[in-house]
């Protein structure tokens, strides 16, 4: 067994936060924490230890987003995986995320990309295939997929 | 046009003391540039300040001055504060250098009305090479100014119209964009909403049946998802391929899943389909290969639950073919054309003028449906 991945949701969609968290739930994994602004994600990432934050790029306060992954990056302490229904605003480096789950996923294809992500996270690179919908930035696509 | 003779002292001629060496007093040349309706004066570098000796009638009518004002004076009486600082530079440049100037300049008459001088000036020099005079003459020319000025005007009205207009059309289109992106994430939001709502649903649910029920219409509702992400994840919205669209259902159904028993085989060419098609073409797929998945394997006769599923794909003349197969229990004895999966499935065909079959494969089942798909034009779907 691996060991289940604690999980920060950046979200401002209380309903998509809600199953989002249910589904992470089911799947062994715990949810740390859950913010909708900017503001909100900083505090979290501050006050929680969360190997994954699963970042969208529209939150209350704006397309905050990729500040909110920057912040994240700079303070080393999780890793980033975009999640939006706007995946064309990400920047070509992906502020270091290691790729997006592009909206709107599936119940499957979520549950891969956490397995995905589980994989990756604690023993990389990941075993399982790219799920359908889960796009690798180019830094990670060298080091997870060097083939692909 | 003032026509009134200027009148002329006697001894205005011998005013002009150098001409009058070089030309003579009966010279047929002198009395033509007297006369001409040309504005013509002469000046005498070899003066102090270059003044001048000679100026013939014509000079004197466009000026208002008379003889006796502009002899022995340099010509830059002619200028105003209005006059181009550059033009006079230009002159003086060719003076010094001792050469040939065209200039058109704003000059000032005596009664301070302004007038264009398309002036021309050039020196003259003896067999020695001495220069002696400068010859200058004037043309008025300010209806030829007033009417370029007026189409220069007019250009640069007609050019900032253009740049208005290109400046709105691009501000709408750029309106559009931001639009259509706006409406795009939004359905996209509402997609994962409504399947969010289903799970929720589902989770409270025990009945087994109820249960199933709303798995169903989840996996419609990912198809139409999935529809939606490929076909804003694509560089051109109006076409949509019906091949990588199979990959990510199978993988999303068969491998993610974690129903390890069952096998997929996939023969997918590449099948390009216009975007007004991809929903219902998508449905009809998730519908065949959900089938299989349910109720192929169940019940197989030797106990086993395993089995493969296939999907082909191709696109012959004019023809887009898919087949979905497996080698289940089969579908003998079954009465299902009530039933709402094949309901669906015949509707969606019927809007696609396609032809659906269902062969006893033997064992197993096969579908095929073949939808025609002529060459559409490109921008239908906009
Ligand atoms: N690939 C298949 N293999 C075996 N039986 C099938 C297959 N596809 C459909 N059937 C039968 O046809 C019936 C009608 O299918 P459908 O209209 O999709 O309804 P549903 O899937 O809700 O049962 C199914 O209940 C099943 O008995
Ligand atoms: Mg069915």
């Amino acid at each position: 067994m691996i060991e289940p991945l604690k999980v920060l949701i950046v979200e401002d969609e209380a309903l998509l936060a809600m199953e989002l968290e249910s589904l992470v739930e089911e799947a062994g994994h715990s949810v740390v924490g859950w913010a909708t602004s900017s503001d909100e994600a900083r505090r979290a990432v501050d006050t929680t230890e969360a190997d994954i934050a699963f970042v969208d790029i529209h939150l209350t306060d704006g397309p905050t987003g990729v500040d909110v992954a920057r912040y994240i990056g700079e303070k080393k302490k999780s890793m980033v995986v975009f999640m939006t229904a706007n995946p064309k605003r990400i920047p070509d480096h992906f502020a270091g995320a290691i790729g997006v789950i592009a909206k709107p996923y599936t119940m499957n294809g979520l549950l891969s990309s956490l397995r995905y992500l589980q994989e990756g996270v604690r023993r990389p690179p990941p075993k399982s295939a790219l799920p359908a919908g889960f796009t690798l930035s180019p830094a990670f696509q060298i080091v997870w997929a060097p083939t692909a | 046009m003032d026509w009134k003779r200027t009148r002329e002292p006697a001894d205005a001629w011998h005013m002009t003391d150098d001409l009058h060496v070089e030309h003579g007093k009966g010279d047929p040349f002198a009395a033509a540039i007297r006369a001409t309706r040309m504005s013509m004066i002469i000046t005498d570098p070899r003066q102090q300040d270059n003044p001048i000796v000679f100026a013939n009638d014509a000079f004197l009518r466009l000026t208002g001055y008379e003889r006796q004002e502009v002899i022995g004076r340099n010509c830059r009486f002619l200028q105003g504060p209005k006059t181009d600082k550059e033009a006079i530079g230009q002159l003086r440049k060719a003076i010094e250098e001792v050469a040939d100037v065209s200039v058109d300049i704003l000059n000032y008459r005596k009664d301070g009305s302004t007038f264009w001088n398309a002036l021309y000036i050039s020196p003259v020099s003896n067999d020695r090479g001495e220069l002696l005079f400068y010859f200058a003459s004037q043309l008025d020319v300010s209806d030829r100014k007033r009417s370029e000025r007026r189409i220069t005007a007019d250009k640069e009205r007609f050019e900032k119209a253009v740049q208005d207009r290109t400046r709105e059309l691009e501000a709408a289109l750029e309106a559009q964009t931001t639009l259509l992106h706006e409406v795009d994430h939004r359905v996209k939001n509402n997609l994962q909403m409504i399947s969010s709502l289903i799970l929720m649903q589902r989770r409270t649910i025990t009945d087994e049946a109820a249960r199933q029920s709303l798995t169903t219409t989840l996996e419609r509702i990912e198809a139409l998802s999935t529809v939606h992400r490929r076909l804003y994840q694509s560089k051109d919205v109006s076409r949509f391929d019906v091949s990588d669209f199979a990959r990510d259902l199978i993988s999303d159904l068969v491998t993610a899943s974690g129903r390890t028993h069952i096998n997929s085989r996939l023969d997918l060419e590449p099948v390009i389909i216009p975007a007004e098609k991809a929903t219902p073409v998508a449905l009809i797929v998730n519908e065949l290969v959900t089938n299989a998945l349910k109720h192929a394997f169940k019940e197989h006769p030797d106990g086993a639950t395993a089995g493969h599923i296939g999907v082909r794909m191709s696109q012959p003349d004019g023809h887009l073919n898919i087949e979905v197969s497996d080698d289940g229990v089969g579908m003998a004895g079954t009465v299902a054309e009530t039933s709402f999966g094949m309901r669906l499935i015949k509707s969606l065909a019927r809007q696609l003028h396609a032809e659906v079959e269902w062969d006893d494969a033997a064992p197993g089942t096969r579908v095929v449906i073949s939808i025609p798909n002529e060459p559409q034009h490109r921008g239908n779907a906009s």
